[in-house]
């Protein structure tokens, strides 16, 4: 996926994001937070306007799309690049998972694999800065930050037990 | 001139509301609405049949009109990006000195030709060279052009003519303000450049200085400051003898390389727009219809004239983008609409001497604005009409 980038002086910025099909999907994003999508069939077409979002509602748009809200479970982890090195790594636990029944502190998780539990998703409940004797359940998802091999031994260790078409 | 009072102030917002209301449902660009309704309501309608409703050309609508002017070139200096302008600097410099080779010295060659003086020429030059950012920034928004390949070289044309704009009112500002005499001139231009000198000082120094002073937490107090700023500063500047125009482009230009962007952004769009509105409103007010039906001769040649030679440098402008004919020519017509510094270079005019800069200028400025703008907004609405023209004299030229 190739995304060119460019800017629109006194307007703001174009994002133009090669789609499969050969037609392209062009965002413009106003200085004033407002969001245009257009739609071009060829490279040579003319663009066609989609919807526009205002700031907000974009955002929201955006974060449903990257999956924060509901991921499909092929997938069983999503994560979010803070920089080359650090993720952040959401990881939802089936009851198999080791994690399960257990408080972070037994679990040792930071100690062991190097990753701390910033955020827990129960529900429609968002924990956030879980402390040492939180205990962990079926069904939720942890919120994982560290270095790229951590999070990839964590995702392993934590989905452990269950098969992996689930 | 009487006293201005609230409920004149009241008819004159009144009178831009409905103009924008009509110039919208109708399509059109809202400037040369403005302008209309000012003209409309003003002393020189209005003000010949029924004297006591009229608005007056006061004092307080010229301090608003002219608050506007500090605000509408304070915004084109912050999104006014000189990395910007270098990144893309070959392709931009290429296009906008066309541009300017093109249309500059055709409006300068009409003044010569009207028997008008040489500064009388230049200020004719800039009226019809410069385009308007505001109305066609607005209409690649409407049209959805903004999105497709022809949107970078008029908006990369449009940031070169600011640059130049803001160059050429500094000195025409002099000159105009300036008592003749060669010597004379040459001071007024010399404070002109020392001041700005001190204003491109402080925005090269600066930058760390803005970013803490107006890291306000409270709306309020930022908008007070911000506004503070730029008005006090161009204000400064006018009482010297040097364009607010420009000063407060540059004043733009200082807080454009801070974080404070995109809040300014937000917050003083809403004022710039009264404030602008206020200024085409004004700028009609002062201006007589009887007298731009006297230029209608000049106002002619000089739409005849200028229209062609837009579409010619826009359309060679796209080539040098790599855009294919359809294209090209959708920047030929889209640079054709003249607005806002076409009127603020007619202000400059009418501080000057003589009946050419104080009445003619004006009144023609005027007339050609309102054709021009409309004439603009036109051709980019029926674009597809002129590229299937385009497009059938192609094939048949091959066939």
């Amino acid at each position: 996926m190739t995304v060119y980038e460019s800017d629109l002086p006194g307007v703001g910025k174009k994002f133009e994001v090669e789609l499969n099909d050969g037609s392209q999907l062009v965002i413009v994003i106003h200085n004033t937070g407002k969001r245009e999508l257009f739609l071009r069939e060829s490279s040579d077409a003319d663009s066609e306007k989609l919807f526009e979002l205002s700031d907000r509602l974009a955002r929201q748009v955006g974060t449903i799309m990257e999956g924060a809200y509901f991921q499909p479970i092929r997938t069983e982890t999503i994560d979010t690049v803070l920089s080359d090195e650090t993720l952040i790594e959401w990881v939802k636990l089936t009851a198999a998972s080791p994690l399960v029944g257990k408080t972070l502190a037994e679990s040792e998780v930071r100690q062991r694999i190097g990753v701390s539990v910033v955020a827990v998703q129960r529900g429609d409940q968002t924990i956030s800065n879980p402390g040492a004797e939180f205990t962990v359940e079926e069904g939720d998802t942890l919120v994982v930050i560290g270095g790229q091999d951590a999070c990839r031994e964590f995702q392993e260790y934590a989905t452990a037990g269950s098969s992996a078409d689930e | 001139m009487a006293a201005m009072e609230l409920w004149q102030v009241g008819v004159l917002f009144v009178g831009i509301a409905v103009a924008g209301a009509v110039a919208t449902r109708v399509g059109l660009s809202v400037i040369p609405l403005y302008v209309v309704v000012g003209m409309l309501v003003g002393p020189n309608v209005l003000g010949r049949y029924a004297s006591e409703f009229a608005v007056p050309a006061g004092d307080i609508v010229t301090i608003l009109a002219e608050i506007g002017i500090v605000l509408l070139l304070f915004f084109l200096g912050l999104e006014f990006s000189l990395d910007r302008l270098l990144e893309a600097k070959r392709r931009i410099t290429v296009a906008g000195l066309l541009d300017l080779g093109v249309n500059f010295p055709v409006g300068v060659g009409l003044g010569l030709l009207f028997g008008w003086s040489l500064l009388e020429s230049v200020l004719l030059g800039g009226i019809v060279y410069i385009s308007s950012s505001a109305v066609i920034t607005k209409s690649l928004i409407d049209l959805g052009w903004i999105a497709n390949s022809e949107s970078e070289p008029m908006l990369g044309t449009l940031v070169f003519e600011d640059l130049f704009i803001a160059v050429y009112l500094a000195v025409v500002a002099a000159l105009v303000g300036g008592s003749g005499g060669l010597e004379t001139a040459a001071v007024d231009v010399g404070v002109a450049v020392a001041f700005l000198g001190v204003l491109l000082a402080g925005v090269w120094f600066g930058g760390p200085l803005f970013e803490r002073v107006f890291d306000a937490d409270s709306s309020e107090l930022f908008v007070l400051r911000v506004l503070a700023v730029a008005v006090f500063v161009a204000g400064v500047a006018l009482a010297i003898g040097v364009s607010e125009a420009v000063a407060a482009f540059f004043v733009g230009m200082g807080f454009s390389s801070t974080d404070h962007v995109e809040r300014i952004e937000r917050l003083l769009t809403p004022v710039r727009d009264i404030f602008a509105a206020v200024f085409f409103f004004y700028i009609g007010l002062g201006t007589d219809p009887l007298l731009v039906a006297t230029t209608v001769g000049i106002l002619a040649v000089a739409v005849v004239a200028t229209t062609p030679t837009k579409l010619l440098s826009g359309f060679y402008s796209g080539r040098i983008y790599g855009l294919d004919d359809r294209r090209s020519l959708r920047v030929g017509l889209g640079m054709v609409t003249r607005g806002e510094f076409s009127l603020i270079i007619a202000t400059v005019a009418a501080t000057g001497n003589g009946p050419v800069m104080t009445q003619v200028i004006p009144a023609f400025a005027v007339g050609y604005v309102l054709v021009m703008s409309i004439l603009g907004t036109v051709l980019m609405q029926y674009s597809e009409v002129l590229e299937g023209v385009l497009a059938r004299r192609r094939s048949e030229a091959a066939g």
